[in-house]
């Protein structure tokens, strides 16, 4: 957010009235209107990227090529394999435990570091080390520590995710308006209600935002440790249909892993909406 | 100067619904007059503004400026904003040359031309300064020098001292009392501002809105200059006249469009 | 449409922030770090989990054996070519998406499907397009940075106020004036933002892409010495690896730091 206003000179509320004439809508606020106008953009999109690729696989083609319609039928016979349920199973159990821990204790800890500025100068560094370096390199030693199973997976789930959520927890609580705390202090409220009333709420929406990026790293960690060490699972089945040269196959698992990560990360978008609608309302307002 | 001939304008509101934001407008600026334009909000004013601007299209009508018609923007308008929208990233210096710049013009002219207008502004020593390092006066002074430097020969200034505080607004006003004093550009000046409306105008355009019309044009026979004495001026009964019969106008359009209150 | 970038924004401001404001605490905080990590590793005996005296001896070795620099090397190209392919592309789609409404419309919702994928994915499909070598790297590389810089230049280029351009156009700015002399400076912070997250991701995806396509790089030292359970080596890369990221991610904040000057000083306290 403030990435944006830092770039704009300071702008004074009423100036931007409806007089202004007709400006092109810019950021049109119902996201299923635009979506109904983009449509045919989008289809036109997706078919030029789907006709260019069927004919550079058909012109082009090797073995490691499939296209296009090949892929949709794998893709659709995959669906109704058991092999590919099995390797769903197996991978989303280290999804769902590892952000589970992930949100249990990277919410609390960044709402700590917010909270408590000396705590948070010494997180810091790792924070920042953290979010910028390449986790993938410690599977490595996970896989040494831990060996080949579950808890390896896991672990490395948590470690993608967890940075995104403390961190923005952490700015949530720290954007909470003070004078709101000081408001609700001049009402007689303790330090209980402060957390309860103000502080907790507040920060929601940037909590929420922070779930929702975890949630797609911790998909990315899922697929990263297997892909890269364990090979176990959908990360398994790509090696192993690269191995045997069934391109379809495999371009298949690749269309199903992005189709799940799309779907879970559409459900967090949709949830955020829903549980943080008056932060939506009152962004919208300052607007004007 | 400018004819303004049954001008329309419709645009598709927030709402998705139509607006009528010009019905068959009808104006004419006489050559250095100072003309303001007066109106609720919504009622087209800055709308009519940006078309005579040449910066939005309608739907219908004529614009012509001495004889020739709009269709975009020209050297010989130039445009005084409301939000300043001076460019932060550039010093005064080159905010105030930016128009020349757009206009071709060699650096080393543009600077010294930019120079002499920033002087008259009363910013002779801001030059190197960035529009964040100034006050909210100073900035529209720099979008005001901006708009001089090119040298039009109309001078489009929309609600431009509304984002400013009361004082700073007086002492602008003064200043561009005697800025056109001495130059006699032909002005249209859009407000909110009844007094401001009086304090500068030649004659008043009062406008309404839903659908943004010409309801009135008032006369203003206050004498010129007004820039040596605008306190005497504002206490004079002609200036108090008219002022108030402007708000008696503006305010039965305002009680015309609350359906909503009267019914509750 | 820019809920994502926005909030990413935040976290990137969070980050800037940080790293000036605790400058004090960092090296007290890394201090403790690494004494604690010596004592533990001389404690627990663990084979994977050596002391740091381990690790920074086995990186003097991997250095004056010449892996370590050569290694380096091959990354830091990978990493520059892919770098630089994502900044061009992603400024130009993004200001084609920020100026232009069908552009946006046609493109916008498969920009923030791959910006939220995971990109490694698309390794495999890489390694039969391209083969087993540098090109597959270098896209991998494009996959995870471009996308963040489309998406903050798109949001960066519509969030310019209105009146700018405006003020251009009623001067007799044409596109190209606007374009080059209001919208790009305007927007050069936010661009920017973004620039700084797509780098972070760059260097993720140049060692993910040389793990799993294991021809050259720090990367491909990672998976060996994995394969070997050589811990030692495996923690002596990540420190390397490390200094990597952050030195790639200052360079960009000092370019940033040149580029948005004039962005008044209390509002760059909150980026």
């Amino acid at each position: 957010m403030t990435a944006t206003t830092t770039s704009r000179p300071p702008r004074r509320s009423g100036t931007r009235g409806g007089r202004t004439g007709p400006r092109p809508a810019r950021r049109p606020g119902v996201l299923r209107r635009v979506a109904d106008r983009n449509l045919p953009y989008q289809v036109l999109t997706f078919v030029v990227f789907a006709a260019g690729w069927e004919l550079y696989a058909r012109g082009q083609g090797g073995l490691l090529i499939p296209s296009f319609t090949e892929t949709v039928e794998a893709t659709v016979e995959m669906l109704g394999s058991a092999e590919l349920w099995r390797a769903m199973y197996v991978s989303n159990q280290a999804l769902v435990i590892g952000f589970a821990v992930t949100v249990v204790a990277g919410v609390p800890l960044g709402i700590l570091l917010g909270r408590f500025r000396g705590l948070e100068r010494l997180a810091d560094v790792y924070l920042n080390i953290l979010l910028v370096t390449p986790m993938a390199a410690i599977i490595p030693l996970l896989v040494m520590s831990v060996g080949f199973g579950l808890a390896s997976r896991v672990i490395l789930v948590t470690i993608f995710s967890i940075v995104m959520v403390v961190v923005n927890a952490r700015a949530g609580v720290r954007q909470v308006d003070p004078s709101l705390i000081e408001m609700a202090r001049s009402f007689g409220a303790d330090e209980r209600a402060v957390w309860t009333r103000v502080l907790l709420p507040g920060a929601l929406p940037a909590i929420m935002t922070g779930v929702r990026l975890g949630l797609g790293r911790a998909v990315t960690g899922m697929v990263i440790v297997e892909l890269l060490m364990v090979s176990d699972a959908l990360g398994g089945l790509i090696l192993e249909y690269r191995g045997l040269f069934q391109a379809p196959l495999l371009y298949g698992t690749i269309v199903i892993i992005l189709a799940e990560a799309l779907l879970l990360i559409s459900m967090a978008r949709w949830a955020e909406r829903k549980l943080t609608r008056w932060a939506q309302t009152t962004t919208a307002r300052s607007v004007r | 100067m400018i004819e303004i001939r049954e001008l329309r304008k419709t645009y598709v509101g927030q709402d998705g619904g139509l607006v009528e934001a010009l019905h068959d407008v009808d104006l004419d600026v006489r050559p250095n007059e100072f003309l303001t334009v007066l109106g609720p909000s919504g009622c087209g004013k800055t709308t009519l503004l940006k078309c005579v601007a040449g910066l939005i299209p309608w739907d219908d009508g004529d614009i012509l400026i001495d004889g020739t018609p709009v269709r975009g923007p020209g050297p010989d308008r130039s445009m005084v904003f409301q939000n300043f929208a001076l460019l932060p990233w550039a010093t005064v210096l080159d905010n105030v040359a930016f128009g020349l710049r757009m206009r071709g013009v060699g650096r080393a002219e543009r600077e010294e031309r930019a120079r002499v207008l920033i002087k008259k502004v009363g910013l002779a020593g801001f030059e190197t300064k960035r529009p964040g390092e100034l006050s909210g006066g100073m900035q529209q002074r720099v979008g005001l020098a901006r708009a001089l430097a090119v040298q039009p020969q109309v001078l489009l200034m929309d609600e431009p001292f509304g984002a400013v505080d009361e004082q700073t607004r007086r002492l602008l006003q003064e200043e561009l009392l005697s800025i056109w004093e001495e130059h006699r550009l032909t002005v249209v000046f859009i407000t909110h501002s009844m007094e401001e409306a009086v304090l500068l105008g030649d004659r008043v355009v009062l406008m309404s809105a839903r659908p943004g019309q010409i309801a009135e044009i008032v006369p203003v026979p206050l004498e010129r200059p007004r820039s040596s004495d605008v306190g005497a001026l504002e206490r004079s009964g002609q200036y108090v006249e008219i002022t108030a019969y402007l708000w008696d106008r503006l305010r039965d359009m305002h009680e015309e469009h609350r359906p909503a209150k009267a019914a509750g | 449409m820019s809920a994502l970038a926005q909030r990413r924004g935040h976290s990137a401001r969070a980050r800037g922030r940080l790293s000036w404001r605790s400058l004090p605490a960092a090296p007290v905080s890394l201090g403790a770090a690494a004494a604690a990590w010596e004592l533990v590793g001389q404690v627990a005996n663990a084979s994977f989990f050596p002391p740091l005296t381990t690790v920074l001896g086995r990186l003097v070795d991997m250095a004056s054996s010449g892996l370590i620099f050569s290694s380096l090397r091959d990354s830091l190209i990978n990493l520059l070519l892919g770098f630089a392919i994502s900044l061009f592309g992603g400024l130009a789609i993004g200001v084609a998406m920020g100026r232009y409404r069908k552009v946006e419309a046609a493109l916008g919702v498969y920009v923030y499907a791959l910006l939220t994928a995971p990109s490694l994915v698309f390794a495999p499909i890489f390694f039969s397009l391209l083969g087993e070598g540098r090109g597959s790297i270098v896209a991998v590389v494009v996959m995870y940075s471009m996308f963040v810089m489309i998406i903050n230049t798109a949001s960066a280029i519509q969030g310019v106020p209105a009146h700018l351009p405006e003020m251009a156009r009623s001067y007799g700015a044409g596109e190209g004036q606007v374009l080059l002399r209001v919208l790009l400076p305007a927007a050069a912070p936010m661009i920017m933002a973004g620039v700084r997250l797509g780098v972070g991701r760059a260097v993720t995806g140049m060692i993910n892409g040389e793990m799993f396509i294991a021809v050259v790089g720090l990367g491909r030292v990672v998976t060996q010495a994995g394969g070997r359970f050589d811990s030692a080596s495996v923690l002596a890369v990540l420190l390397v690896i490390i200094a990597v990221a952050l030195g790639a991610v200052a360079l960009v904040q000092a370019v940033d730091r040149r580029i948005t000057r004039w962005v008044p000083k209390t509002a760059r306290g909150d980026r």
